[in-house]
């Protein structure tokens, strides 16, 4: 009881520092970060979506190894999960009786809604909110959402996981090819000076390559988690 | 030519990164293999770099994508950043030939180990704030993997324990990132330092300066955020051990480093004395712990505990003597510590027990294993030649006048070579009969880290003054300081007989004592609070 008093009063007093310190971004604060990408990011970039100018060109490195957060995460997921029995579908989990078929109906309705609006986003991500992460997670769940229409399918996470891997080395592949071009890693290919057009078709790829990888990745932890609850 | 060699710092990240996929992606017998080809690319990219900072010494920066220094993400070489990586690929290399045999046919373990490999080099190198967050999370996850590698509960258990510890310290240095972006518009370390210089007396930087610091310091084990780390090495395999002390601690005192000596240095927060004071704590607290254990393994992890309390005491006092004496110590603890852990590990293996008290006659039994132990041994209790003591007698200076820390400094040696007598017993006694496996790589990797314990001991002049540009007039063959090391042991031999070894009722509890998650939460905000409340006040 003693500890919890004590604790709920260390952490007011710890607010009250963290409040105190807030005051003093009101007369505190530079806006060099933001300005600099409204002025310079479509222009330099020539994504209009400017949160994917920033992780597609000039942040690409952060967002390789973001890339690379969710492979290893996945790994150990699966590595983690992996059990001797082998079952290669969710049926243990799932059954037709618990599932209501009102459900299954509406699932099968939004399915193919939800995969478009999630290939919507990756490839408009440079136009519009959005982008391969977002995108990619999307996918996920429209994917995932097989799960309820065909309680017999099944899903092998090795499979899944090669696929990922590949399209992560093709990442930095088409990370690196400004190396070529430009003399310099991890940036758009293309000249400064180029089109936007020209331009959108290297964010268009890495976006796609992103929200492939993401999805797939999305969709090897949650069937290895579907294994787990068994 | 000179453009493509400045760009070499990718590729050490790069290198590991895409050797590991090739070798899940490809399950043939001989890819395994391949993780040897990856040291090798590795050296060579390492020693090319170096030759060509030598012909243009100083600060090298990397921007990536030829933005501008602010807006881009960017790289950054100094002496200190080049040791680390030497050091990182020197023990992973080491690591990895003692693993090797064991885990030939295991293609997920290469995975692990050498991504982890990759983005241990790049949270060394990379100058930005958010990068090095993406970094520290990627290493918690992986080195989390490796940790419960073994998959069976205890382990599970341990991982988690430090996955989510861990990652409340990430998450509060992230909410320190968000404020210095709003305050000063970058997150790039170098700019961040002129800037912080320029205007630091305001109280968001303070708060974000502790929140940082604070989150940083359950990476590092520092007291009483470190129990992570006698769980984690109570479960994971001696390699993976030898790995987490020798190395990814000493990733996270990286970060401390440049936090300190870099990103606040020009703020002037003079948090000298508290850090000097964080780190006696821990090193007392680290060596009670070790005396009251019986295991070997945790003898070992509390005594990492203890010897990074040493290392703050030195890293704390910048731009002096004792500074330089932590970061070489850092340097010197990879060292011995890895070698202590694969050593241990060989006994561990072949006696299959870890209790100190039940391994006997090792030195008959294991000749070459226990001479390097011995080595070992040596080198941690600060024994002059050895490397231990080299550093141990630089971070001296920070107590150098003050009767109290002298005294402190004293008990901390002589914990640590309590210890150490107490771990020496697996040495002695009649030789045991047991199956031996023949590993000669495990054998080598362990007579070069021996041997390089040794040299550091020797020439450690060459090696100050290469890496810090400072001269050290420590004579290493005055007779006073065999006499002062032999007072020590025979101190500690005493101590050991008549208090260590009757195992008194004190020392049970403490072997038993075990804090739950909910009570390292708790340790962590007093913690924060009490280091808010010295920098505030």
């Amino acid at each position: 009881m003693i500890r919890r008093v004590s604790l709920v009063v260390m952490l007011v007093i710890i607010f009250g520092f963290f409040v105190f310190s807030i005051l003093d971004l009101e007369a505190f604060f530079s806006t060099f970060g933001k300005d600099y990408f409204f002025e310079n990011g479509l222009s330099e970039t020539g994504s209009v979506n400017l949160v994917t100018g920033i992780y597609l060109d000039y942040r690409l490195f952060d967002s390789l190894f973001e890339a690379g957060l969710l492979i290893a995460a996945v790994s150990g997921v699966t590595w983690i999960s992996q059990h001797e029995i082998t079952e290669k579908n969710a049926t243990f989990m799932l059954d037709r009786q618990s599932t209501p078929t009102l459900f299954v109906t509406f699932s099968r309705l939004v399915y193919p809604f939800m995969l478009m609006f999630g290939i919507y986003v990756i490839l408009f991500g440079h136009v519009s909110p959005g982008g391969g992460f977002q995108g990619g997670a999307i996918v996920a769940t429209a994917i995932l959402i097989l799960y309820y229409i065909d309680v017999q399918k099944a899903t092998s996470i090795d499979k899944i996981l090669t696929i990922e891997k590949i399209l992560f080395l093709t990442i930095i592949g088409v990370g690196s090819i400004s190396f070529f071009t430009k003399g310099t890693f991890f940036t758009n290919p293309f000249d400064l000076s180029a089109s936007e057009q020209v331009k959108a078709i290297y964010l268009i790829t890495l976006n796609a390559l992103i929200g492939i990888k993401v999805a797939l990745g999305l969709v090897a932890i949650f069937t290895a988690f579907l294994k787990e609850g068994r | 030519m000179n453009d493509f060699l400045a760009q070499i710092p990718i590729f050490l990240v790069f290198i590991p990164v895409v050797f590991s996929i090739i070798i899940y992606l490809f399950k043939a017998k001989w890819t395994t293999y391949l993780s040897f080809v990856s040291q090798v690319l590795l050296l060579i990219a390492f020693f090319a770099y170096l030759s060509f900072w030598r012909l243009h010494p100083g600060d090298h920066l990397l921007v990536f994508g030829g933005w501008s220094e602010r807006i881009g993400i960017s790289f950054f070489h100094d002496g200190l950043s080049l040791t680390f990586s030497f050091l990182a690929i020197f023990i992973f290399s080491v690591i990895l030939m003692y693993l090797f045999k064991f885990r030939r046919k295991d293609h997920k373990f290469f995975f692990f180990f050498l991504f982890l490999e990759g983005i241990f080099l790049g949270m060394i190198q990379t100058n930005d704030l958010f990068n090095m967050f993406v970094f520290l999370e990627l290493t918690t996850v992986l080195v989390t993997v490796l940790i419960s590698y073994q998959k069976s509960g205890p382990s599970f258990q341990a991982g988690i324990y430090y996955l989510l510890l861990n990652t409340v310290g990430a998450l509060f240095f992230l909410i320190g990132i968000v404020f210095l972006y709003n305050v000063f518009g970058t997150i790039n370390i170098r700019v961040l330092q002129e800037l912080i210089g320029t205007q630091g007396d305001r109280t968001v930087v303070k708060f974000a300066y502790v929140i940082m610091m604070s989150g940083i310091s359950v990476k590092a084990a520092l007291f009483p955020l470190f129990t992570w780390l006698p769980k984690a090495h109570g479960v994971a395999q001696s390699g993976i051990s030898a790995l987490l002390s020798g190395l990814v601690v000493k990733g996270a005192l990286y970060v401390l480093i440049r936090m300190e000596r870099f990103l606040f240095v020009e703020a002037g927060f003079h948090m000298n004395e508290l850090f000097f004071w964080i780190g006696v704590v821990t090193a007392i607290v680290g060596v009670t712990f070790a005396i009251s254990q019986k295991d070997m393994k945790q003898i070992l992890a509390y005594h990492t505990v203890s010897q990074v309390g040493i290392m703050m005491m030195g890293i704390s006092q910048i731009g002096l003597t004792p500074f330089y004496g932590g970061v070489l110590h850092i340097i010197n603890h990879a060292l011995f510590k890895s070698l202590l852990f694969l050593g241990a590990g060989i006994l561990i293996k072949h006696y299959q027990t870890k209790k100190v008290y039940e391994i006997k006659g090792a030195l008959k039994t294991f000749p070459i294993v226990a001479v390097m132990l011995i080595i070992a041994m040596l080198s941690i209790s600060g024994a002059p030649l050895f490397n231990g003591f080299v550093s141990k007698s630089m971070i001296k200076y920070a107590v150098k006048g003050n009767f109290i820390k002298e005294a402190l400094f004293f008990l901390i040696n002589l914990g640590t070579v309590t210890s150490f007598i107490k771990f020496s017993s697996v040495l002695f006694g009649p030789k045991a009969i047991l199956v031996k496996e023949k590993n000669p790589l495990q054998i080598i990797s362990i007579i070069v880290l021996g041997l390089s314990c040794l040299g550091i001991g020797l020439f450690y002049q060459v090696i100050a003054s290469s890496i810090f540009g400072i001269t050290i007039s420590t004579n290493l063959w005055e007779i006073s300081h065999f006499l002062d090391y032999g007072l020590f042991l025979v101190i500690g031999f005493l101590f050991y007989r008549f208090v260590v070894k009757k195992d008194y009722l004190p020392f049970q509890k403490i072997r038993h004592f075990k804090l739950t998650f909910e009570s390292a939460n708790y340790m962590f905000v007093v913690y924060l609070l009490v280091v808010l409340g010295v920098v505030f006040l």
